[in-house]
């Protein structure tokens, strides 16, 4: 079992990644960020995927919608996929429009029967239209999503259970709503089937609002907490595939050092797992 | 239907600064107009109104800068 870790490729880390492939097994690139871009930015993306394995990241499909995703946007998703062949490509559980009105980012939708059909529909139709099922995210919220009668492990779970996709489970997102909605995250971890775990990610955030009513925000702007390692050492135990591990960073970069250390901790918190896994199969 | 209703109300008061006032001015009235279910009603009117405010926030600077 070889799982792999990398980094979220951003300009500003561009020249501190390709100078260390040695220490990175794979990068996630923003898928959106290419769709409408110049013929030369394509072209790069391509020779980066010559150089180390590629996963692309979608942002603005809303999978978690009991409205369909429009199939230009499916297109748009297949053709830049059939140009860079990724090792995989993802999405959120998510809605970011409703009704013309664009969202502008990742909104957590009510969790529902009406979103877990409709999610299982925009999954189906992703894989038809790009050839192959999306890795799906789970999604950090500042709000407990009006009209959900189930909790997020549940409909999490129901989704992957009756579609082709497989979980990439956010850690930090994870960690953000368990502490914001008070459940237990190692719980939610195990509620997920583990066979159904095909990535992570992991990132930061900080505490915002007031002192009585704070909440702990994903904003990618900081480093990794030691709770999210522990979480990850968990997958790493009950995760029976091999793992793709991408640490996000999307501004207030540190060195590139920096980061590649917070890489190498994440390889010896799923290494521990793996262990603690060997030793109980043995 | 009635979901994508759901949806659209939400993305409403969480992006439209005068959607979001008149909601949580009458929030009853104004889920009632947009046409939700009785039980949308009842799950809407009782929004963490903290969370509410703070997602919106977060919204806002989210569309001015990037991910």
């Amino acid at each position: 079992m070889r799982d792999r870790f990398g980094l979220g490729w951003r300009a500003k880390l561009a020249l501190g990644i390709l100078s260390n492939l040695d220490r990175i097994d794979i990068v996630e690139v923003i898928a959106d960020d290419y769709f409408r871009a110049p013929h030369r930015e394509r072209r790069a993306l391509r020779t980066l995927g010559a150089q180390t394995p590629v996963t692309l990241h979608g942002v603005s499909l809303g999978m978690a919608s009991s409205v369909l995703v429009e199939t230009k946007r499916l297109d748009e998703m297949a053709r830049l996929c059939d140009e860079v062949s990724p090792v995989s490509w993802s999405e959120h559980l998510a809605f970011v429009r409703g009704g013309g009105i664009e969202i502008g980012h990742l909104a957590a939708p009510p969790r529902s029967a009406a979103t877990v059909d409709g999610a299982i529909a925009n999954l189906r139709r992703a894989r038809k239209i790009v050839g192959v099922a999306p890795q799906v995210e789970n999604v950090a919220t500042l709000i407990d999503p009006p009209g959900s009668d189930r909790d997020e492990a549940t409909w999490v779970s129901e989704i992957i259970l009756h579609s082709d996709s497989d979980l990439l489970l956010d850690l930090h997102n994870l960690h953000a709503n368990s502490i914001n909605f008070n459940f237990d995250p190692v719980d939610y971890i195990t509620r997920i089937p583990p066979e159904r775990i095909g990535a992570i990610h992991l990132a930061g955030g900080k505490w915002i609002g007031r002192p009585d009513a704070r909440r702990l925000l994903d904003d990618h702007l900081h480093d990794v907490p030691d709770p999210v390692y522990q979480l990850l050492e968990k997958v790493g135990a009950c995760a029976t595939r091999p793992l793709t591990v991408i640490l996000e960073r999307d501004g207030n970069f540190p060195p590139i050092e920096w980061l590649l250390e917070q890489l190498d901790r994440a390889r010896r918190a799923v290494a521990r797992g793996r262990t603690r896994r060997s030793a109980v199969a043995a | 239907m009635n979901d994508s209703r759901l949806e659209t109300f939400l993305a409403g008061i969480y992006v439209d600064p005068g959607a979001r006032a008149k909601f949580l001015a009458n929030p009853r009235g104004e889920a009632t107009r947009a046409g939700l279910t009785a039980q949308q009603v009842e799950d809407v009117i009782k929004i963490d109104r903290d969370g509410l405010q703070l997602l919106a926030d977060s919204l806002e600077r989210k569309r001015h800068g990037r991910k």
